[in-house]
C-alpha cells in the first residue's frame, strides 16, 4: 500500500460500485482505496480497505457511535469538530483518522493537538473534494486550513492522508491531479508522497520498540 | 504581415486530457468555458491572463489544451477542479504534458480505444437498465424511461451477482 485514496463512498452512498471504483483507482495510479461501507477485498490488483465514518457533536455521541460499530468496521474515521471534540477524538483509541478539518474553526487543531496526533499516530485527512466542488469562501477557507495543516505537519510530523471524497468515479482524482491540487496550498511532492502512505501507517503504526527476529 | 520568427514567439506547452465518461460529447468551446471558469476561480484574472489557456482539439473523448510554458502545473490543477461541463458531470483527467502537439498525438495513437463496445439490456436492483459496455469489463447503466438521469458505474462482475 504505497499510494492510497483515503476515502471514497461507493454504491449505495455514491453512484459507482466498489469494484468499479477500485478499477478506476488502479488506472489513476493508486494501489489501494479506503471505501466507506465496503468489505475488504482485492479487485484487479487494487486493495480495498473498509472504512467507517463516525460523526458526533460531542464525545458522548462519538462513544455511542463507536459502541454501535460491528465486529470489523475497518479504518474508523471521525469527523472533526471544535477543539474539545478533536482532543477527545485523538485520545479515542479506535479512531485512526480525523476527517473534515477544513470545516472546523481555525483554532480547533493547533500545535498541541498536532503533537498528540503525532504521539498517538492518528492521521489527519485532507479532503480534496472541497477544492473541486467548493467555490469562493468555502474553498478559500479550506485552502487556508490545508496550508496551515501542511505547515504544522512539517514541524510536528503527525500522519496525513489524502482523499478524493469521491461518490462517483468521475470525482476520483489521479495521482498527477492530486500533486497539482496539493501544490495550490503549498504541499510539495515529498509531502504528497508521504501522505499517500498515511493509510499504510495507520494500519501498521510504528511502535516504540519492535522485535525483529 | 511577416510571421514572427520561432525564437521570438512565446513558448507553449500542450496538455493531453481524457474526458470521462466517454459517452458524453461536448464541443471544444464548452470545454474551454469550463476550464476558464475553473482557472479564473482558482488563480484569478491575472493568473488566467498569464496562463492563456486554449482548447486546441476536443475529439474522441480526448482534448489537447495549450498554455504558456511554466504554467502547466496550474492548468493541471485547474483541469482537476473541473467537475461539470454544461451542467453535465464530467472528469477531465490530464494524462501528459508536452512541448509539441505531435508528440501528444503520437502518444494518443498508442493508447487503447475508449469507445463503447456495445449496449445491452441489464437488470439491476430490481429495475431495467440500458448497459453501455466499455473495455476492461466496465458497464455504465442508464435507467430506461428516464431522460437526463445520472448513470450508475459498475463492472460486469456487479451485474453477474
Amino acid at each position: 500500500m504505497r499510494c492510497t485514496d483515503a476515502c471514497v463512498y461507493p454504491f449505495p452512498l455514491g453512484d459507482s460500485s466498489v469494484r468499479r471504483m477500485a478499477q478506476e483507482a488502479g488506472e489513476l495510479g493508486f494501489d489501494s482505496i479506503v471505501a466507506v461501507g465496503a468489505r475488504r477485498c482485492i479487485f484487479r490488483g487494487v486493495e480495498v480497505v473498509s472504512g467507517t465514518v463516525i460523526q458526533g457533536t460531542d464525545q458522548g455521541e462519538v462513544q455511542a457511535a463507536l459502541r454501535k460499530l460491528g465486529g470489523d468496521p475497518g479504518i474508523v474515521m471521525a469527523t472533526a469538530g471544535d477543539y474539545a471534540l478533536n482532543r477527545a477524538l485523538l485520545h479515542t483509541s479506535r479512531v485512526r483518522i480525523l476527517r473534515g478539518i477544513h470545516a472546523t474553526p481555525r483554532n480547533s487543531f493547533d500545535h498541541i493537538l498536532s503533537r498528540i496526533a503525532a504521539e498517538r499516530q492518528v492521521a489527519v485527512d485532507i479532503d480534496l473534494s472541497i477544492l473541486v466542488s467548493g467555490r469562493d469562501y468555502a474553498r478559500q477557507r479550506a485552502l487556508q486550513r490545508y496550508a496551515d495543516l501542511t505547515r504544522l505537519q512539517s514541524r510536528v510530523g503527525f500522519p496525513l492522508t489524502l482523499s478524493s471524497g469521491a461518490r462517483s468515479i468521475l470525482q476520483m482524482k489521479s495521482t498527477r491531479d492530486i500533486f497539482a491540487l496539493c501544490s495550490i496550498f503549498g504541499m510539495d511532492e515529498d509531502g504528497v508522497e508521504g501522505a499517500f502512505l498515511g493509510i499504510a501507517n495507520a494500519l501498521c503504526p510504528e511502535k516504540a520498540v519492535e522485535v525483529v527476529e | 504581415m511577416k510571421p514572427r520568427p520561432p525564437t521570438m514567439r512565446g513558448k507553449r506547452r500542450y496538455i493531453l486530457a481524457r474526458l470521462d465518461p466517454p459517452s458524453v460529447t461536448f464541443s471544444g468551446r464548452d470545454l474551454y468555458y469550463a476550464i476558464a471558469e475553473s482557472l479564473t476561480s482558482l488563480y484569478g484574472d491575472s493568473g488566467m491572463a498569464c496562463i492563456e489557456p486554449s482548447v486546441v482539439s476536443c475529439t474522441g473523448g480526448y482534448a489537447i489544451i495549450r498554455c504558456t510554458r511554466s504554467t502547466e502545473g496550474r492548468v493541471v490543477a485547474g483541469l482537476a477542479a473541473v467537475h461539470q461541463v454544461q451542467e453535465v458531470s464530467v472528469a477531465v483527467r490530464s494524462i501528459r504534458t508536452s512541448g509539441t502537439m505531435r508528440s501528444l498525438r503520437r502518444h494518443l495513437a498508442g493508447m487503447g480505444p475508449g469507445a463503447p463496445l456495445g449496449e445491452q439490456d441489464a437488470y439491476f436492483q430490481g429495475r431495467s437498465w440500458t448497459g453501455v459496455q466499455y473495455p476492461g469489463g466496465k458497464v455504465d447503466l442508464f435507467e430506461k424511461g428516464f431522460k437526463n438521469q445520472q448513470p450508475l458505474f459498475l463492472t460486469e462482475e456487479d451485474l453477474e451477482e
